[in-house]
């Protein structure tokens, strides 16, 4: 869930077209068109991306008029599907992915039930990945892996690249080579089970 | 009692509020002083910055570093990219990194005949950061118009790693060789736990959001970091790289500079002034049974300094944080937070709380751009003045900041309700005061005669454990004994 509260607004006059805005939208909610960049209004979820890589600073932040909240209602879908989701993702439903919005693992879960089919579709629906734009991409990513949806990244975009390795893919060659310096491989996979089978503490509550 | 060290001045940013609205410091109220490093710690090694000597030490010691470095495979037609971390510029005013930064450009070009030496300059979250520093200390001019700042959401290039596929910075990687300047200061040790901090930045500032987020959320804890090694071992980052470049760091100032080839070999020197003199530090502040913590520097909230320490890491002292065997999960690092469930309890029940100690937060001045709301959700916050409040509201990554904290106009009055409200007249400021900590005149009686026992704790019984949990062999200790001279 996130208040948006946030619009990215460009000065035409300083627009020189070169499409880095595009490139960093999490939401796709900006484009070059003939030549100077636009927004829209509609989709922009206020993350600053653009703000901050503009590279002749032609974008500011204004505050909205009228925020927008936006959330996907878990009570909205099975619950059960939410929970099988977040099982094969290995992710706890109720822990946080989002640390800027403080989106949880359910959410993202039921915004794929609801029918996001990429990182993009997910941080319209949730909020999610339009704080600081950078630690959740790999949940996220692992949920819709979990789901069989094959996404791909926007393309000519820098949005996102790929999944990468969880501990529970670290090769048994790997840890044994580099477990003396302190890389607790065995001990992380082992706390992170316990806490994706840990205990619901509200179980579809908002 | 001493009188309070001058803090940090605020500093100009787009993170920041205007310098002009940060009215009163807190060390400016009655009841503050201070104490140094060196009456806590005698046998902390010299510092070469800040002395009469100036910033040329800086500049004298990084050439003298280099000397013993192999730089014969950069020719004169070849780029360089010297890398460098937004981290470094808060040290110290950030003067002495940019002075380093500065000398190996000039080093390299000098010894080498190299003319194609750019500066990158990762950050952590706030993407422009580095661009403010590369203004403030005129690197741009320096680098001949070649220095930038890179961000995790530029364009990124794949690299092949032992453990699969992970992602840089296109531009970090754009030279024929690398050099990796960085400094020792600990900072996340919450995150890092003193695991190959020096190689941490393959990891996160020259890295894409892909690589971070792998850090940050698929790998647990302790593995972590090796997220980073994965990737500096890689043949694309090996046949790149030609050297790493230090700034030394102690909690009371830098001690010198560190250069080599061998970039573990570094590492394991810097392992050890990390676990020595940082963990006499946090070990020292963990020790504090209650206190009234204000924040008062130009930084998140997250990184503000006391002593070397920065708020996360008190926040999280009330576990050892060097310690990987017992202590899986610090009261604070951002698996812990996502391990909070609905009811706003740990979904373990071996997760430690934030430490209790800190009974509440004056935050006097700190900046946005770290998602922050943990800290205010969970320590009863005070934030002083409303321009404040609404820089923190129009943050994207701190919305739910000001919904856990109180305002209020000045800050006489939140100092005053928190004294009040807590009972405690211990009060510690993260002011980044050099040399010493900027405290009330309880703490600092405590502290003084809490911290012999820590010093001989830490020496005989924890460092040992520490270099023994990174698999450093303790001999070192004479290594890196003979580099840094101690006057008591
Ligand atoms: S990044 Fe800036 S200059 Fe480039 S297209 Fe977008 S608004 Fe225009
Ligand atoms: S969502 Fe973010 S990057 Fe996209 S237009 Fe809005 S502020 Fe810019």
């Amino acid at each position: 869930m996130k208040l948006v509260n946030l619009i990215a607004q460009v000065d035409r006059g300083k627009c020189v077209g070169c499409k880095t805005c595009e490139k960093v939208c999490p939401v796709l909610a900006i484009k070059v068109v003939d030549g100077k960049a636009e927004v829209d209004v509609d989709r922009c979820r206020g993350c600053a991306a653009c703000e901050q890589r503009c590279p002749v600073y032609a974008i500011s932040m204004q505050k909205r008029d009228n925020p927008l909240l936006v959330s996907v209602d878990i009570a909205s879908v099975n619950y059960d599907e939410i929970l099988k989701l977040c099982s094969n993702a290995l992710l706890h439903p109720e822990q946080v992915v989002c640390y800027c919005t403080g989106t949880r693992a359910e959410e993202i879960a039921a915004a794929i039930l609801k029918g996001a089919k990429s990182p993009e579709d997910i941080s319209f629906m949730t909020g999610a990945r339009t704080g600081c734009k950078v630690e959740c991409i790999q949940p996220i990513l692992r949920l819709l892996e979990a789901a069989g949806v094959k996404s791909t990244p926007p393309q000519g975009g820098w949005q996102w690249y790929g999944r990468t390795v969880t501990v529970w893919e670290i090769p048994k060659k790997v840890r044994e080579k580099h477990s003396s310096r302190g890389f607790y491989f065995d001990e992380d996979e082992k706390l992170l089970d316990r806490v994706r089978t840990a205990p619901l503490q509200g179980r579809g509550v908002k | 009692m001493r009188s309070p060290i001058p803090p940090i001045p605020p500093r100009k940013s787009q993170y920041g509020i205007d310098p002009s609205l940060v009215k009163k410091r807190v060390s400016e109220l009655p009841g503050m002083t201070s104490v140094l490093i060196k009456e806590l710690f005698p046998d902390m090694p010299d510092i070469i910055y800040p002395t009469d000597k100036g910033i040329e030490a800086v500049r004298k010691a990084t050439e003298e570093a280099l000397k013993h470095v192999d730089m014969s495979m950069i020719k004169p037609e070849h780029s360089v990219n010297i890398l460098a971390s937004h981290h470094g510029f808060t040290l110290l005013g950030g003067e002495p990194y940019a002075e380093m930064l500065k000398t190996l450009k000039d080093v390299i070009q000098a010894k080498t005949g190299c003319k194609d030496i750019r500066l990158r300059a990762g950050v952590g979250l706030r993407f422009r950061e580095t661009e403010e520093y590369i203004k403030r200390y005129g690197l741009d001019k320096y680098f001949n118009g070649k220095a930038i700042g890179i961000a995790p959401i530029d364009e990124g290039v794949p690299i092949e790693t032992e453990i699969g596929t992970l992602y840089g910075i296109k531009r970090a990687y754009d030279a024929d060789w690398i050099v990796h300047a960085h400094n020792s200061d600990v900072r996340e040790v919450h995150f890092h736990r003193q695991v190959d901090r020096a190689v941490k930045p393959f990891g996160m500032s020259y890295a894409r959001i892909e690589t971070r987020s792998t850090y940050h959320q698929n790998m647990g804890p302790r593995a972590a970091n090796f997220v980073a090694r994965a990737i500096f071992d890689s043949p694309f980052v090996q046949k790149k790289f030609a050297f790493a470049c230090f700034l030394t760091v102690a909690p009371h100032g830098i001690i010198g500079v560190d250069a080599d080839n061998d970039l573990y070999a570094l590492n394991d020197r810097i392992t050890f002034i990390g676990c020595r003199y940082y963990g006499k530090m946090m070990t020292l502040l963990g020790s504090i049974d209650e206190c009234i913590v204000a924040l008062d520097f130009p930084c998140p909230v997250v990184y503000v300094f006391a002593g070397g320490v920065i708020y996360a890491n008190f926040a999280g002292a009330n576990t050892d944080l060097y310690d990987l065997d017992s202590v899986p999960l610090p009261s604070y690092t951002w698996y812990t937070e996502a391990f909070y469930g609905k009811n706003g309890k740990p979904l373990l029940e071996d997760i430690p709380p934030l430490n209790p100690a800190i009974k509440m937060c004056i935050h006097n001045y700190a900046w946005v751009g770290y998602p922050s709301a943990f800290f205010s959700e969970h320590i009863p916050t005070v934030v002083v003045g409303r321009e404040q409040a609404d820089l923190f509201n129009r943050d994207p990554q701190n919305l739910n900041y000001m919904k856990h904290a109180l305002i209020a106009d000045d800050l006489e009055t939140a100092m005053e309700f928190a004294y009040k409200v807590t009972g405690t007249r211990k009060v510690l400021i993260f002011d980044g005061a050099i040399g010493g900590i900027n405290l009330s005149e309880p703490l600092a009686e405590y502290l003084l005669k809490k911290a012999p026992e820590v010093n001989e704790k830490v020496e005989n019984e924890l460092l040992p454990k520490w270099l023994r949990q990174r698999g450093v062999d303790i001999r070192i200790r004479d290594q890196v004994g003979k580099k840094y001279a101690v006057s008591m």
